[in-house]
């Protein structure tokens, strides 16, 4: 991150904004969507117990409810990403919105549990696919310079917002009961809607290949052109692959102590009060940690990919910290170290998303984030049940947390493979070449879509 | 007269444990008898550090349950002191005897039938004017009861739930009832079964009331039955209409719609007035590039020709 890149860039054709004006807007906007679509996904637990006693239902089948409804959020957000390249950001997520909102104004009428899955799983779940990836791209192609402090304050709305909307759920459910409480839900996730109008429609950045590809009909088909939007290409250049292999590795294991941190120090002695106080404070440290990581990486000292390798290093061995801290018996020990673990967790997500336009260039990014997310989500589905079984088999935690802090340990590892990785300065950044090729013309978009081998030799620039 | 009531407490204790023994009752009121059947038989006992101390007795069958008392008496050690045993406040008859000091310490103990609900309350036992340890004798209570109203919609089924602590033995059945002004009325499922269904499971018990009318609005009782009584748990319940959470939902679509209108509204203006002030602008980008957007730096207000 020298000097010499933000006039570079302020000349280059990429709708990449100033920092600051509009973009700060838009961290608002993405602040309040992503609070709208992961706070409120986090916080569904307060309505299950509502859902098990009307419904007589399992807690299992319940449960169902989220997972179906993070699986759809995950599984469609490459639909999002192909939808902003070939049409307007800014519909999508409008459209996202309502979805979002028209799921869970439905779900207040349903009288079976299949009504609710198909409601706030399918149907929100498809809204929140179309909002997130949509609202992280866009507000990182208004930043350059202050990209992942602009993303670190925008994620940490997820952890805030789930501090504020679990007393605001067990408020509406008393008052309303689930049916009113999802109801007047719906209603806050139309929020959305305006966030989504917050964007301008100049920021899309994949005009060049609908000019492009309007001008030339018979050699553009459909088929080609669908790829182009969900940027399958991606899926054969190396740094992407490598990239989302480590990124996949790291969401096997990210998830772990979330789920079973509690459950591990009740068993290692710790009172209830004591194991959820830890979880909170293991909370607390992840949003300080998104929004310092995000202040810190933009001060430019280190690239983002070894900042990045560091905090999933740092995690993976807190991770494996963590049974050796309680299993001493050491109230603080467990305290500290997961306190650490939140912090560094909470830092990588900031760095995450960040690195992506740094390996694809920015103009490919909005389908490079959805890809990503598609795949490291079915990585994430492995985490837990994995986890669980370890527990099952061993009887404690401490193998599974071994084993997911060995994911992330392999994630820094994988990530290191990366090209032009040990290099002290960040290569000249994939968009510059994209520029040349805009003047070569139409070549550079059948070649990127056809022949990519080639290619990739040029784009591998991290 | 102390012999003669020590005579007597010998006797009853003896016939507790050996059914032959025919008690002689001498004296002009006689103490409660044993029932005909053999009860089973129980002790609690308490121990008295400070002014007064309370004892929980969770009772679940009919028993002939001994209470102890033990004090470990004040400064003044007196050789003999005044005991009496009191139910609910009022003093059991002959129950009062003089107590010696044994060991340094003060003892009483009585054995006391408890058979039915009319058994259980708050047994005291007194040691002079001073010391007093009260024993609370009630079946278990009901631990998990909602205390927030259960809110229903009219025309939607409410499922109200009663449960008993695991730890605590299971009651025999469970009932509901529901008041009716001042009256508790039992639900009985065979009278209108299409409108309310029990469940009973255990330690849980389930009340279904389908087709809710804001007339099924009120307080409704889960009481768990018992050998020796029953403990009853109170659940309000309230039937509201779709409307009340209908309102709050609108006043949000209202938010959100005059949101989005101002927003493109200001993004119209803004452009109407950067159209006519940036055409000169957009012919220069267009030179530049093939088209491709551009953006000028520190300001963001310039409208692009892709809209």
């Amino acid at each position: 991150m020298t000097d010499v890149k933000p006039k570079a860039e302020s000349q280059s054709d990429e709708a990449e904004g100033p920092d600051g004006g509009w973009g700060w807007v838009l961290v608002g906007a993405m602040f309040v969507s992503t609070s709208l679509v992961f706070g409120l996904m986090r916080s569904l637990g307060i309505f299950f117990v509502e859902f098990v006693q009307y419904f007589d239902e399992s807690a299992q089948a319940i449960s169902w409810i989220s997972s179906t409804g993070l699986a759809t959020q995950q599984f469609f957000s490459p639909l999002g990403a192909a939808l902003c390249n070939a049409y307007n950001t800014r519909v999508v997520v409008m459209i996202g919105g309502c979805l979002a909102g028209l799921g869970l104004i439905l779900a207040s009428q349903a009288t079976r549990l299949v009504h609710l899955y198909l409601t706030m799983g399918v149907i929100s779940g498809l809204g929140w696919g179309l909002v997130f990836t949509p609202m992280v791209a866009t507000v990182m192609a208004n930043f350059t310079r202050r990209r992942t402090l602009a993303l670190g304050l925008g994620f940490s709305s997820i952890g805030l917002s789930s501090f504020a909307f679990n007393p605001l759920f067990q408020l509406l459910v008393e008052k309303y009961a689930w049916r009113g409480a999802l109801l007047i839900l719906g209603g806050l996730s139309l929020n959305i809607v305006p966030c989504g109008a917050l964007i301008r429609p100049q920021r899309r950045s994949k005009a060049p290949a609908k000019v492009d590809s309007e001008t030339n009909p018979p050699r553009a088909s459909l088929l080609q052109r669908v790829s182009s939007y969900l940027e399958l290409s991606l899926l054969f250049e190396r740094p992407y692959i490598t990239y989302t292999l480590g990124v996949s590795l790291m969401n096997v294991g990210y998830f772990v102590p979330y789920f079973h941190l509690v459950a591990h120090s009740r068993q290692a002695g710790f009172s209830e009060y004591q194991a959820a106080f830890v979880m909170s404070a293991a909370g607390a440290s992840d949003i300080l940690g998104r929004v310092a990581s995000g202040w810190f990486s933009d001060l430019g000292l280190f690239r983002l990919i070894h900042l990045l390798s560091m905090w999933t290093f740092l995690a993976g061995v807190f991770i494996m910290l963590l049974p050796v801290s309680s299993l001493s018996g050491s109230y603080a020990a467990l305290m500290v170290i997961s306190l650490l673990y939140g912090f560094s967790a909470g830092a990588l997500t900031s760095v995450v998303f960040a690195v992506v336009p740094l390996i694809v260039g920015v103009e490919r990014m909005m389908g490079g984030l959805g890809l990503l997310q598609l795949i490291e989500s079915s990585a994430g589905l492995l985490g837990t049940p994995l986890s669980g079984f370890l527990k099952d088999v061993t009887g404690n935690y401490v193998a599974s947390f071994m084993v997911s802090g060995g994911f992330l340990i392999l994630a820094t590892l994988t990530m290191a493979t990366l090209p032009h990785f040990f290099s002290c300065r960040d290569p000249p950044p994939p968009q510059k070449r994209s520029l040349n090729d805009k003047d070569k013309g139409l070549h550079s978009e059948l070649e990127q879509i056809n022949s990519l081998p080639a290619d990739t030799n040029h784009r591998e620039e991290l | 007269m102390t012999a003669s009531w020590k005579q007597l407490f010998f006797q009853i204790l003896l016939l507790v444990f050996c059914r032959h023994i025919n008690t002689k009752t001498p004296g002009p009121t006689p103490p409660p008898l044993v029932a005909d059947s053999p009860l089973p038989t129980d002790v609690r006992s308490a121990i008295l550090k400070g002014e007064s101390h309370t004892e929980k007795v969770e009772v679940v069958n009919p028993v002939n349950l001994t209470l102890e008392c033990t004090w470990a008496g004040n400064r003044d050690k007196q050789p003999n002191i005044t005991g009496l045993w009191r139910k609910d406040g009022e003093e059991i008859e002959n129950s009062l005897l003089m107590v010696q000091l044994e060991n340094e310490q003060y003892n009483l103990r009585r054995v006391f039938n408890i058979v039915n609900e009319e058994s259980l309350g708050n047994y005291s036992c007194l040691f002079g004017n001073e010391a007093r340890i009260d024993f609370v004798l009630a079946a278990p209570h009901i631990g998990e009861v909602r205390d927030k109203p259960i809110v229903g919609y009219v025309g939607d089924t409410a499922v109200i739930l009663c449960k008993m602590e695991e730890s605590k033995p299971k009651p025999s059945t469970w009932n509901w009832y529901r008041t009716n002004g001042t009256n508790k009325e039992q639900i009985l499922t065979a009278a209108e079964p299409h409108r309310y269904k029990i469940v009973n499971e255990g330690e849980k018990t389930k009340l279904l009331v389908h087709n809710l009318t804001e007339a099924d609005s009120g307080s409704y009782y889960c009481a768990a039955v018992y050998p020796i009584g029953t403990t009853m748990g109170h659940v309000e319940l309230k039937v509201i209409t779709f409307f009340e959470p209908l309102k709050p939902f609108l006043a949000i679509l209202v938010e959100v719609i005059i949101l989005v209108a101002a927003i493109l509204l200001y993004e119209r203006s803004r452009s109407k007035k950067n159209y006519a002030a940036g055409n000169e602008t957009n012919d220069q980008s267009n030179t530049l590039t093939q088209g491709e957007n551009n953006e000028s730096e520190g300001s963001s207000s310039m409208r692009q020709r892709k809209v």
